[in-house]
C-alpha cells in the first residue's frame, strides 16, 4: 500500500475541497519517494548503519522544507495541514529523519515569525532549500519545560552578545549550520541565531538513545560565545513568548509524526496477523487480535484527525495552543499504545526483531520531548479553563 | 532537438483485482503512468538537456489521462497533447494511427521515444506500429541512445546479446527499463506543471473518417496456475526419492 493512501486523499479532500487535488499530487510525488529512497533505508539507520545526513539531503532537494513557507522566502506556500501530513508520511518511512527534520523546520518557522526582513533574507532561503540545516537550543541540562530557570545568559558587550551556559537533549546539534538559541539577558530569556562553527560553542557526544537512533542529539556548550548584535531575533526578554509560540506549532508537527510511526507499525501487525497461524488457521481469524486491529486503526485515524483539525485552527489565525496540545498528547501516547499492540500481536518475533520493535521505541521519545504529556495535560486545562469563563 | 515521448496512463498493475472469472476488475481501478514510460520521458529529458531543445507528451487516454501528463511535465517536459480516447475501448493498432495523427500535427520531431511496452497490457505492438504508420526507422529495446548530429546510434538489449545500430535522425526507439533512473520531479515543480501548454486533441479532428478497428480483443483474462498439491509421506530419503522421480517423470529435471 502506497505511504500516501486513499484515506489520506479522503481526509485532504475534506479538509481542503478547494486545493485537494495540488495537494494531494504533492504528496502522493512525495510519499513514493519516500517508499524508494527512505522506506527501504530504514531499519539500516536504526541498526546504526546508515547516516540520516544523505537521505535529510535528498529530501530537502525534494522539496521537504519549503510546504508550509512563504513564495518570497522560497516555500511553497502550501497550508501548515499539508506540511503535517508530509511529517506523517515521513514519520512512516523513517522517524528520526523526520524529527530531525522536525526540528530543523521549526527553526525556519520561528525565523518566518519572529525574525527581521534581513535575518530573513538571510537565512530563510537557504534553510528552506536545505543548504543548512538548523537546530532547536532551548532545553537545558536542569530545565526543560520550566524555561523560566534558564541558567544559559547572555552578556551585551559592546555590538555584541557573549554567551555562557550548556544545554541539553539538543537535536542536530553538531551537525547543524544555524542554532536558535534561547538565554537570558538582564530583561529576561531571549532568543539568538549562532552560526557554526563558532569558537565560543562546542558539542557533547552523541546521546545513547532508547529510539529515534538516526537523529543526533547531544549537548551543547556556550563558553564565551559571541554572536554580533544583529543576531538577536526580535526583542530581548521575549524569547520565552516566541519559544512557546514556535513549540505550539512543533507540537502538531510531532503529532502527525507519531500518527506516522503508529500507521507503520498498524500495517505491520496486520500483514503480520495475516499469515502467521496459530490452532490452524490465521490469527487475525482469532477475536481477541481482531479486537486489537480494531482498536489499532481507530487510535491512528483518531490522532490524524486531531492534528488536522489542529492545524486548522491553526491556519485559521486562531489561538491553536490548546488543540496543537491535545493532539500531540493524544498522538504520542495513541502511538505508543499502537506499538506496545503491534508487539504484542507480533509475540516473540516482535520483542526480539529490531524491525518490529523499533516502532515503540521511536514513540517513546515523543511523549516527553518537546513538552511532557503532563506539562500539556496542565497547558490544556488551562487554556479550557479559561475559555470555558 | 525536438523529441516526442508517447505516454499511457494504465491500470496499476499492483492494485488490480480479479473477479471470480479471472477477468480484471478495470472500473474504478486504481492507475498511474505506465512504469516504463517514466524511462522514456527521463531519457527524452536526456536528450533535450544535451541538445537543447523540446519535449513534448503525447497521450490517448481519457481526461484521467492528465495526471500521468502532469506527472511527465513535472519532471521536465514542456508541453503534452492529449488524444482524448477511452483506451479501453480502442485496441492497440487505432492507438497506434492516434498517435501518429498527433505526431504528425505537432511534428516534425527528430526523436520519438516510447517505452517497451505499457505495464497493463503490455503488447509492445504500438512502438512498431508508429515506425510503419510514420515510415521512420525503428529501434526496440533500446538501452542506449545517442544522437551526434543527423545520426541515431542505439544499443539494444536482446535476450542473449546486445546489438549496437545507427540509422538517420528522425527515428523513433521504444527503451528497457535500464536505460536511466527516471528522476522525482520535485515538489516545486508538480506545482507548476500545472501552468504548462497541455492540448487536448478530439480523435475526428485528427484522424477523419477511420474505419472500424482492425482488431478485436475477445477476451481477456488474469493468468491461472493449476497447483497439482501431491504430497510425497515416508522417511526423508522415501520422499525425497519418491520427488526426484515425479520431477523426472514430469520432464522438468535435466537428463
Amino acid at each position: 500500500m502506497a505511504i500516501y493512501s486513499a484515506e489520506h486523499r479522503r481526509l485532504m479532500e475534506i479538509f481542503h475541497p478547494s486545493g485537494s487535488q495540488e495537494y494531494s499530487e504533492v504528496l502522493t510525488s512525495l510519499g513514493s519517494f519516500m517508499e524508494k529512497e527512505i522506506l527501504p533505508v530504514s531499519p539500516r539507520v536504526d541498526a546504526g548503519e546508515a547516516k540520516i545526513a544523505p537521505l535529510r539531503k535528498k529530501l530537502f532537494d525534494q522539496g521537504m522544507c519549503q510546504i508550509p513557507f512563504p513564495e518570497e522566502h522560497g516555500g511553497l506556500g502550501l497550508p501548515f495541514s499539508v506540511y503535517a501530513n508530509a511529517i506523517e508520511l515521513l514519520g512512516t518511512a523513517d522517524a528520526s529523519i523526520a524529527l530531525s527534520v522536525e526540528i530543523h523546520n521549526a527553526v525556519a518557522e520561528g525565523l518566518n515569525r519572529f525574525a527581521s526582513p534581513a535575518q530573513k533574507k538571510k537565512y530563510l532561503p537557504s534553510l528552506l532549500s536545505g543548504k543548512t540545516l538548523a537546530s532547536f537550543t532551548l532545553t537545558e541540562p536542569a530545565s526543560g519545560s520550566d524555561a523560566a530557570t534558564m541558567a544559559t545568559v547572555a552578556e551585551k558587550r559592546g555590538k555584541e552578545y557573549v554567551i555562557r551556559g550548556s544545554k541539553m537533549f539538543i537535536t542536530n546539534a553538531g551537525e547543524a549550520d544555524l542554532y536558535m538559541v534561547f538565554a537570558k539577558t538582564k530583561v529576561g530569556p531571549s532568543c539568538f541565531l549562532v552560526d557554526a562553527p563558532n569558537p565560543g560553542m562546542t558539542f557533547g557526544a552523541d546521546l545513547k538513545k532508547l529510539g529515534m537512533k538516526g537523529s543526533r542529539t547531544s549537548e551543547v556548550f556556550f563558553s564565551d560565545c559571541r554572536v554580533p548584535e544583529e543576531n538577536l531575533v526580535g526583542a530581548e526578554g521575549k524569547g520565552a513568548d516566541y519559544a512557546k509560540e514556535i513549540l505550539h506549532g512543533a507540537r502538531i508537527i510531532v503529532a502527525a509524526l507519531n500518527v506516522g510511526i503508529a500507521q507503520i507499525a498498524y500495517d505491520k501487525s496486520v500483514a503480520y496477523a495475516r499469515t502467521r497461524r496459530a490452532f490452524g488457521k490465521p490469527i487475525s481469524e482469532f477475536q481477541l487480535i481482531r479486537e486489537k486491529i480494531a482498536d489499532m486503526k481507530t487510535a491512528v485515524n483518531a490522532g490524524r484527525l486531531l492534528y488536522f483539525y489542529a492545524s486548522m485552527v491553526k491556519e485559521s489565525g486562531a489561538d491553536f495552543s490548546s488543540e496543537a496540545s491535545q493532539a500531540k498528547v493524544f498522538s504520542t501516547e495513541m502511538s505508543l499504545g499502537v506499538c506496545d499492540s503491534a508487539i504484542q500481536i507480533q509475540g516473540g518475533y516482535g520483542y526480539t526483531t529490531d524491525e518490529l520493535h523499533r516502532h515503540w521505541r521511536d514513540a517513546r521519545l515523543l511523549t516527553i520531548g518537546e513538552g511532557t504529556s503532563e506539562v500539556l495535560r496542565m497547558l490544556i486545562a488551562r487554556r479550557e479553563m479559561a475559555r470555558s469563563q | 532537438m525536438k523529441v516526442a515521448v508517447c505516454v499511457k496512463h494504465a491500470v496499476d498493475e499492483a492494485e488490480l483485482k480479479v473477479d471470480s472469472s479471472g477477468s480484471p476488475l478495470l472500473a474504478g481501478a486504481a492507475s498511474k503512468m505506465s512504469t516504463f514510460d517514466k524511462n522514456a520521458v527521463e531519457e527524452a529529458l536526456r536528450l533535450k538537456s544535451a541538445h537543447s531543445g523540446e519535449v513534448s507528451i503525447i497521450t490517448v487516454g481519457t481526461v484521467e489521462a492528465k495526471k500521468s501528463m502532469k506527472e511527465a511535465l513535472a519532471m521536465g517536459a514542456d508541453r503534452g497533447v492529449l488524444v482524448v480516447a477511452d483506451p479501453l475501448t480502442v485496441e492497440t493498432r487505432r492507438t497506434a494511427e492516434l498517435l501518429a495523427a498527433a505526431i504528425r500535427k505537432g511534428g516534425p520531431y527528430d526523436a520519438v521515444l516510447c517505452s517497451e511496452g505499457s505495464s497493463d497490457i503490455y503488447s509492445g505492438s504500438v512502438p512498431p506500429m508508429l515506425g510503419e504508420l510514420l515510415g521512420l526507422p525503428y529501434f526496440g529495446y533500446a538501452r542506449k541512445v545517442e544522437v551526434n548530429g543527423q545520426t541515431a546510434r542505439v544499443e539494444r538489449a536482446l535476450e542473449d546479446s546486445v546489438e549496437v545500430v545507427e540509422a538517420p535522425v528522425p527515428f523513433i526507439a521504444s527503451v528497457v527499463s535500464e536505460i536511466n533512473e527516471p528522476r522525482y520531479p520535485t515538489l516545486i515543480q508538480i506545482m507548476q506543471a500545472g501552468k504548462k501548454p497541455m492540448e487536448e486533441l478530439a480523435p475526428d479532428a485528427i484522424l477523419p473518417g477511420s474505419g472500424p478497428a482492425p482488431t478485436l480483443v475477445a477476451s481477456m483474462k488474469a493468468q491461472t496456475m493449476a497447483r497439482k498439491k501431491v504430497v510425497f509421506e515416508g522417511t526423508p530419503e522415501e520422499s525425497a526419492r519418491k520427488l526426484v522421480e515425479a520431477l523426472a517423470a514430469e520432464g522438468v529435471l535435466p537428463r
